[in-house]
């Protein structure tokens, strides 16, 4: 089993909180270059991808967990939502397991990393917690897996088209509750809005410290304007978040 | 001996409590349990703990008590649940849960069954019986999960005998409900 103890000092604690514990199989990293990342055109990118998806997805499950262990005093639609977001995650871990295993893949051959639990369970309440997990993490998801959904589509593969779309349709229903959740919150408590606002800035400190510059450059994807909106982002947030995107990815070109 | 509206809300919103207990000790559990097999069952078991626990608890409203209604049991009863959810070792959150806990509830709803007019009371049977059939259920998946990893099997069978009777020491767990009771 992984300790905390094992993690490299070098992470700011304030910032990271204990490890999720894990099996002897599993080799925890702490920042994105100490993983396997191979080449786009590499046999194994695409199996090492499943593998490290299915221990983000392990990360969701126990995120979630932890939030209706952590708030038992929430409200009870939201904690049933969690709960559900709980089933579905462990879901997703199976469905990655099953097909990292189908292609030849072995558990624990590749490192992970924990960063979304040690980032999100460390957060102090439940608002920003679903703001950094679903909100953030999860919508960025939805982005990705469209993406990915093409790239697969491309190449012939079905069996991982029907997987991500799948796994999208989730997604999408995790950050819909969570952005119910936080506009009524903030509604009834308009300073709710600074918690809010000061969970992404600790959880994008703390992305930084463990993806890189490396790690985030390599993102090729932009925004899923649809998808978002079905999650129940308003037009200007989705417009926002393209332009952000596509400014992102202008900066890395332009270098 | 019969059941008032009362008596009824008062079981069910008894059992809601055990549920939401039990599906709080699962998502504890998740985290610090290392195999990742026991976290995905465990993590698709606390759905099914939540989706019981919010029919039980839209049948409180239904018998005149507030919606989604919780009432812990009674003490002794409520610091047993609690002595279990300080289970650390994963063959016997396993074994407890699965071959104590559950079945120990299912022995409550059929007596609750029992006692109850299947006419008069028929949405809580109903919601009764699909709980049943979902143990059933989650009892056969933790099966399967042994299968996975004998290494879980062996357990300390003197814990599990104790867990057992001290589960069924309490005969009568539901405790009178506080007139100002809220869900």
């Amino acid at each position: 089993m992984t300790s905390a103890a094992q993690i490299s000092p070098t992470l700011d604690p304030k910032l990271f909180g204990d490890a999720p514990a894990r099996d002897a199989r599993f080799r925890e990293k702490s920042r994105w270059v100490d993983l396997m990342n191979f080449p786009d055109d590499h046999p194994l990118k695409v199996v090492e991808f499943f593998h490290r998806q299915m221990n983000e997805e392990m990360n969701g499950m126990e995120n979630a967990a932890q939030s209706l262990a952590d708030f038992p005093d929430a409200d009870w639609n939201v904690r049933l939502s969690i709960a559900r977001q709980c089933a579905d995650e462990a879901r997703h871990v199976e469905m990655f397991r099953r097909i990292f295993e189908s292609r030849g893949g072995e558990i624990g051959a590749y490192p992970v990393l924990n960063f979304q639990y040690r980032i999100i369970a460390n957060l102090p309440d439940l608002l920003s917690r679903l703001v950094v997990q679903n909100r953030s993490f999860e919508a960025g998801g939805i982005d990705a897996v469209t993406f990915a959904i093409d790239e697969a589509r491309k190449r012939g593969d079905q069996e991982l088209v029907e997987l991500f779309e799948m796994q999208q349709a989730d997604e999408i229903t995790h950050v819909r509750f969570a952005n119910e959740y936080i506009r009524d919150t903030i509604r009834a408590d308009p300073r709710a809005a600074l918690r809010v606002a000061r969970a992404l800035t600790l959880a994008s400190t703390a992305f930084t410290e463990v993806m890189g510059r490396e790690g985030i450059e390599k993102v090729e994807y932009l925004t899923d304007e649809r998808g978002r909106m079905e999650a129940g982002f308003g037009l200007e947030e989705v417009k926002a978040a393209t332009t952000q995107a596509i400014k992102r990815r202008a900066s890395y070109e332009g270098q | 001996m019969t059941l008032s509206v009362e008596n009824r809300a008062e079981k069910v919103a008894t059992f809601r409590f055990i549920h939401v207990f039990l599906m709080e000790t699962l998502a504890r559990w998740v985290p610090m349990t290392p195999e990742m097999e026991v976290k995905v069952i465990l993590g698709r078991h606390i759905w099914d703990l939540a989706q019981q626990a919010d029919a039980l608890g839209k049948r409180t409203y239904e018998l005149r008590a507030p919606l989604q209604f919780s009432l812990r049991p009674l003490d002794r009863y409520a610091r047993f649940l609690e002595e279990f959810a300080r289970t650390t070792a994963t063959s016997e959150k396993i074994h407890g849960f699965y071959e104590v806990m559950l079945p120990a509830l299912a022995v409550r709803y059929r007596a609750y069954l029992d006692q109850t007019d299947r006419l008069l009371d028929e949405p809580t049977v109903r919601i009764v019986e699909r709980i049943l059939g979902d143990f059933t259920r989650m009892e056969s998946e933790s099966q399967r999960l042994l299968d996975e990893l004998p290494e879980l099997r062996p357990v300390d069978q003197t814990w599990l005998a104790g867990l057992r009777k001290l589960e069924a020491a309490e005969t009568d767990i539901v405790a009178s409900r506080p007139a100002t009771a809220v869900a």
